[in-house]
């Protein structure tokens, strides 16, 4: 994707970080390209509104994100699909069926057709260095920004591929400064009605384009009258070893049609109506929603097609999880009439019995002390977890969710802990309802919630843990991470001073790793009325352990070891396992973070301060 | 070597993070690209650093192909972890090759007592059901200090059909490439691997 969009020519790439999608802006930043401005931004909608610009201003630029940043992106789109791109703009979203990252099975190619823009989608990485640069063409040729979309499994292979070495530096274009308002704004229904027109046009001009660059693949079997199928995106690829399948059926590939679908929009309706002439019934492979299969019905309806489409509506699929070589059997088989043995590709399910590994922060988390501390809040205050309403976030706060602490209720969106909670409140709720946050989500969207908090003193407290970097998602560097780390000429901002400048009046800020004063903090806001803000701020242990820092030696006490398991039951902690006279601390995991000590009743567990 | 005729070759790797599992696939990734032998790896870990499930696919010689193992088609699965094994049976395919390092890395429940772990015997069983080849490999049978992932994969390239895919030789170059500073180390590691029969 990054080289094929230096290739391209690409100027200005901006985005968001999230998995699968990630890995593109991070290569190019460590690339350093010259001449290519590339900057992870505050959030999705702000990284889509610098590409635009920049395209609007005449050069090619790129946008990256996960699905989810798309719906974040999304109002700005809408209204940039309207105005159109003078240099070509490609956006780049990373779908995850089968959901390996966890968060929506989302299928972005609905944005496609709501926004009547165009999409394309490879099946492998050698096709994805291919249709990076055709994305950059097809945006270039009709105006249009254009999809570039993905799923994990092709955004996260690693495959060999020849690319042309070292792409020259973006072409020297003239910035185009254009004072345009029948274009540039939606000043009046006559205005908007009219770029919804000029919209439309460069979706119709984007399939003539599409057709002429030969995006979309058509095979047309020797003999008509055998079965057709459209292979969409990451499906395509596993056609081949399907053959293999079906020829051991009885059914020969060669009596097969195959269109590999590349534009999942618009439509090339040409190749589908040669499909429709020459087969007896189609099969449509496409993974999560039937959107191909439902423009395909109505075109057969158009045209008068009235072969079986055998997909989702009518067949075998499922719109959940990912497709694979199984699929293609199974569905060519249907669609031919052919019987396919029930066992075929279906192992043995052995995983029933395999043990359940929850997962939980980090050896050194920060969070651990924050979410062992909160507990223990909430405990002082006499409450009940299960009275206290504690709001997640995305990121790797959200673990507070798992055991052992069991803290966070719920996980929405960006941002979202800081709505929901005041949502609690509004509705009622008389005990303490707290938010909690990672730095990089509250950058992203917890700002205009806080505001809205603020604003109507909703009596919540909200929890800031503060680690410094984007960390789920790779360790990037956000608004907040440390001076020393952002870049020469950039501007760090201190959540410390940002948060009381934002009207906190009651603003408290702790060390997770110092669980007394932590706790006792949370205790006090917790009795405070209207807003209350504790950051809780501590450096990412897996980035302080990159950097060979340690902040205390730890070791167990032999003797005074009751192997009463509190330290693990406790904590967590995957540096801590059981010995067999005492709890046993794992050198090579252990950053140091003494909250083990800090639980431990018996005082069995030693630190001593390093420097 | 000839792409044209290399016969595919699907692994499927699983096991827990931080057990270098992802590693193992990278290296022979590279050493196949090397060979020319097309190569796609798709690593999946999920949201964890760290002791979470970690799985990856290496398909090996199809010149392009979906990244996802067919059910019922790996010719080689490497476990790391006993209980993460379970989650691969599906994957084997008949007379394929199952390595497990018999790590047990106990989930906290597990640890405290509070939940089943699977035995040895029942990951053999289900192997053995899917119809693979079971090989267990101890942790106590590798001096301490050495790496566990390298030494499977060494036991890997000596016993299963990987080895005539792939030079042992030009293996070791790759992971000798990857930690110089840990050469001689990995390469005894490498080496104890390649020496076990079974």
């Amino acid at each position: 994707m990054a080289l094929g969009a230096l290739r391209a020519g690409v100027k200005v790439v901006a985005g968001y970080p999230g998995t699968p999608s990630s890995e593109t802006i991070a290569f190019l930043l460590a690339k350093k390209p010259e001449g290519v401005h590339v900057e992870w931004s505050t959030n999705e909608k702000v990284a889509l509104e610098i590409a635009a610009g920049a395209a609007w201003a005449g050069q090619r630029s790129l946008t990256t994100m996960k699905m989810s940043g798309l719906n974040v992106a999304y109002d700005s789109l809408i209204s940039i699909a309207y105005s159109g791109v003078n240099g070509g703009m490609v956006v780049y979203v990373a779908d995850d069926p089968g959901v390996s990252a966890g968060m929506a099975e989302q299928d972005s190619r609905g944005f496609a057709l709501m926004a009547d823009l165009p999409m394309l989608e490879p099946a492998t990485p050698a096709e994805t260095y291919r249709l990076s640069q055709a994305a950059f063409e097809l945006s270039q040729r009709t105006g249009s920004p254009v999809f570039l979309r993905l799923v994990t499994a092709v955004a996260h292979s690693h495959a060999g591929l020849e690319v042309e070495e070292n792409p020259p530096p973006p072409p020297e274009l003239p910035i185009l400064l254009e004072r345009d308002i029948q274009r540039y704004t939606k000043a009046g229904a006559a205005i908007c009605m009219a770029q919804h027109h000029d919209l439309i046009a460069r979706l119709e001009k984007a399939e003539e384009v599409i057709r002429e660059m030969s995006l979309n693949v058509l095979h047309l079997a020797p003999d008509a009258g055998g079965v057709g199928i459209i292979a969409c995106g990451a499906a395509a690829a596993y056609l081949e070893e399907g053959f293999e399948h079906l020829a051991k059926l009885g059914v020969s590939p060669e009596s097969l049609s195959v269109l590999r679908l590349s534009s999942v929009h618009p439509l090339p309706r040409q190749e589908v109506a040669s499909l429709f002439g020459h087969c007896s019934a189609l099969l449509v492979l496409e993974e999560l929603e039937p959107l191909v299969e439902r423009e395909l019905i109505v075109e057969a309806r158009r045209l008068g097609y009235s072969g079986r489409i055998i997909g989702k509506m009518e067949g075998p699929f499922n719109r959940i999880g990912e497709y694979g070589v199984r699929q293609v059997v199974e569905g060519v088989a249907v669609a031919a009439g052919l019987a396919c043995p029930k066992d075929l590709l279906r192992g043995l399910a052995a995983e029933e019995r395999a043990a359940a590994r929850p997962i939980t922060v980090c050896a050194g988390c920060p969070h651990r002390g924050t979410y062992l501390a909160l507990n223990r809040a909430i405990r002082l205050l006499k409450l009940k977890k299960d009275e206290v309403m504690v709001t997640g976030d995305i990121g790797c706060t959200i673990l507070g969710m798992n055991p052992p602490f069991h803290t966070v209720w719920n996980e929405v969106s960006m941002g979202a802990s800081l709505g929901i909670a005041q949502g609690y409140l509004a509705a009622g709720l008389k005990t303490p309802v707290i938010a909690t946050i990672g730095d990089s989500t509250f950058f992203h969207a917890g700002l205009p919630a806080l505001i809205n908090a603020v604003q109507h003193q909703a009596p919540l407290t909200l929890i800031i843990l503060d680690n410094g970097w984007t960390a789920m998602t790779g360790m990037q560097v956000n608004p907040g991470t440390a001076e020393a780390f952002q870049r020469p000429g950039w501007q760090r901002l201190d959540l410390a001073t940002l948060v009381p400048a934002m009207g906190v009046q009651q603003f408290f800020q702790v060390d997770p790793y110092d669980l007394k004063t932590t706790t006792e903090t949370m205790v006090q806001a917790l009795a405070l009325h209207g807003v209350k803000v504790i950051l809780a701020r501590r450096e990412c242990s897996i980035q302080s352990k990159r950097r060979g820092l340690r902040f205390r030696r730890v070791r167990v006490l032999e003797e005074k070891c009751t192997l009463c398991k509190l330290c693990i039951t406790t904590t967590g902690c995957p540096a801590l396992s059981i010995g067999e006279k005492a709890v046993l601390i794992d050198p090579a995991v252990c950053v140091g973070c003494s909250l083990c000590a800090q639980v431990c009743p018996a005082k069995a567990i030693e630190k001593e301060e390093i420097g | 070597m000839n792409n044209e005729t290399t016969q595919p070759f699907d692994i499927y790797l699983v096991g827990v993070g931080g057990q270098g599992v992802l590693t193992i696939g990278e290296i022979l990734s590279e050493a196949a690209l090397a060979q020319e032998i097309p190569a796609n790896f798709y690593p999946t870990k999920g949201m964890a650093q760290r002791g979470g499930f970690v799985k990856a696919q290496l398909r090996l010689g199809r010149q392009a192909s979906g990244a996802n193992i067919p059910e019922r088609s790996a010719d080689l699965v490497i476990a790391m972890e006993r209980s993460e094994g379970l989650k691969a049976v599906r994957f084997i395919k008949l007379g394929g090759d199952f390595i497990v390092w018999d790590h047990v890395w106990a989930p906290t429940a597990v640890m405290l007592e509070q939940a089943p772990y699977p035995t040895l015997e029942h990951l053999s069983e289900q192997v053995h059901g899917a119809g693979g080849r079971f090989h267990d490999l101890h942790p106590h049978d590798l001096p301490k200090g050495l790496s566990e992932n390298i030494f499977v994969l060494g036991v890997a390239l000596n016993n299963t059909a990987l080895g005539r895919l792939l030079q042992p030789e030009l293996v070791r170059a790759k992971i000798e490439e990857r930690w110089p500073e840990a050469a001689a180390k990995n390469a005894d590691a490498f080496r104890r691997g390649l020496e076990v029969y079974r």
